[in-house]
């Protein structure tokens, strides 16, 4: 995760608390969301960013994870080229073991 | 108690990336950003009390006085051990790391350990005077790279012996050491030569250095005739980069028609390097890619003929292999349009 994106995650769960913030990734990859997700949990693990040594803990998902929670046709409109080509259970399987590993929430 | 040293770039520094690369060296106490997972790998027999930062830019182009500056810092702590990077694959990074580890262990007589991938220049430059631990190509790597570091780290420290780099998983330096076998040479040279013809694995006692020399071609003896193509790995692209040419670690390559362009202009080209300052590139790209004066020569009939596309791609950490196949590729094109020769531009 770039180091602004981190700056951004670290701000705002100093704003409005660690439980109150849910970080939604839109990876392409299993690999750079795991990487994404185990950032904004148990911290940078290339150690050069805001969140090096910084274990927020958050609550983390992939956008795919939440296809029930958004109104299928925004869904649709917004993620359902990308489900098609992507491999859906690869980057969910990823992100939720880095999710039950270290986030708190 | 072992004392560390730890020295990282002003990007692991947490100062900032390309724009803060010609940061000068500042000593902080304590560790700074992988130094704290390093520490943890170290465990309580050390303690790193103090982290060296200095931008890439800065070290490279002021080689001999950023060495002195370095190594009076690393001396006021009169440490135990002293640590480089890892630089993984950032070429600049994996230099600075090796020069001062070697200027550490030679002037100051303290053990030193380095991580970078195989592929980093520093490799070749250094691999022979210091123990560099074999990483991953970029940042993803570091949870795998510092335990690595900090054990070999640790016994350098404590003089103990260092054992093959299979076992420490550095990378090898071309020492050789006499050790008793079971069995005889000639019985052990059979069995290798027997597990090849069966097409089983088999492990060479000695394996061949890996030189990449590309031996040049004769000289183009009719220049007024040839035909010459332009070729680079300085990221100059079509204004907007309409193939999306990464920045750094180029999946792919771009070929472009400058068919009756005499002239590449800010408005039309620009680079997309993310490993340079692009502001003089932006510019003018004819500065990275020379097509105005090749228009020139020409003309005058220098040369027979400026080839009509233009290959480019991104050199910034992008790996040997890939920049290999990409070539491969393009080559066998150049050679089928009639081309007898390449001026190739880096940066």
């Amino acid at each position: 995760m770039d180091l602004e994106n981190q700056k951004r995650v670290l701000e705002l769960s100093e704003k409005y608390g660690k439980e109150n913030v849910v970080v939604v990734l839109g990876s392409s990859e299993a690999e750079t969301a795991g990487l994404a997700a185990e950032t904004v949990t148990a911290g940078d693990p290339t150690y050069a960013g805001p969140l090096a040594g910084v274990s927020l803990g958050l609550a983390v998902y992939h956008i795919f994870e939440l296809k029930d929670e958004v109104d299928a046709d925004v869904f649709d409109e917004q993620c359902g080229m990308m489900e098609m080509v992507l491999d859906v259970d690869a980057i969910a399987a990823e992100v939720k073991s880095i999710r039950e590993q270290y986030s708190n929430f | 108690m072992i004392k560390v040293v730890h020295y990282i770039n002003q990007f692991y520094g947490g100062i900032g990336g390309e724009e803060k690369a010609d940061i000068r060296p500042e000593v902080r106490e304590g560790v700074v950003g992988p130094g704290m997972a390093l520490q943890g790998a170290l465990g309580n027999d050390a303690k790193i009390v103090a982290t060296i930062i200095c931008g890439d830019s800065y070290f490279n182009e002021n080689l001999e006085e950023a060495t002195e500056e370095i190594l009076q810092m690393v001396k006021n702590y009169e440490p135990d051990l002293f640590i480089a990077g890892p630089a993984f694959n950032a070429g600049r990074y994996g230099v600075a790391c090796g020069t001062i580890c070697k200027a550490v262990k030679e002037k100051l007589n303290i053990p030193v350990v380095s991580g970078m991938y195989p592929e980093n220049p520093g490799v070749d430059m250094f691999k022979k005077d210091i123990y560099i631990i074999e990483t991953a190509n970029a940042a993803t790597g570091m949870r795998k790279a510092l335990p690595a570091i900090a054990k070999l780290g640790m016994k350098l420290a404590k003089g103990e012996a260092i054992g093959s780099p299979a076992e420490e998983g550095y990378i090898a330096r071309g020492v050789r050491k006499n050790i008793f076998r079971e069995e005889r040479g000639s019985k052990r040279a059979v069995n290798m030569l027997v597990a090849k013809l069966k097409g089983e694995p088999f492990e060479t006692e000695y394996p061949m250095p890996d030189f990449d020399r590309v031996a040049p071609n004769p000289a183009v003896k009719d220049l007024k005739n040839a035909k010459i193509a332009l070729v680079t790995s300085g990221g100059i692209v079509p204004k907007g980069n309409p193939d999306r040419i990464e920045a750094s670690s180029a999946s792919k390559y771009g070929k472009y028609d400058i068919e009756g362009v005499m002239d590449l202009t800010q408005e039309t080209y620009e680079t997309a390097h993310g490993g340079y300052d692009p502001v003089y590139a932006n510019q003018d790209a004819d500065r990275v890619l020379p097509v105005d004066v090749l228009r020139e020569l020409e003309k005058e009939g220098v040369i027979g003929k400026l080839h009509r596309y233009f290959y480019t791609t991104v050199g910034n950490g992008t790996s040997v292999a890939n920049a290999k196949k990409f070539a491969s590729t393009f080559a066998q094109e150049l050679v089928a349009d009639g081309v007898q020769a390449v001026i190739l531009t880096s940066t």
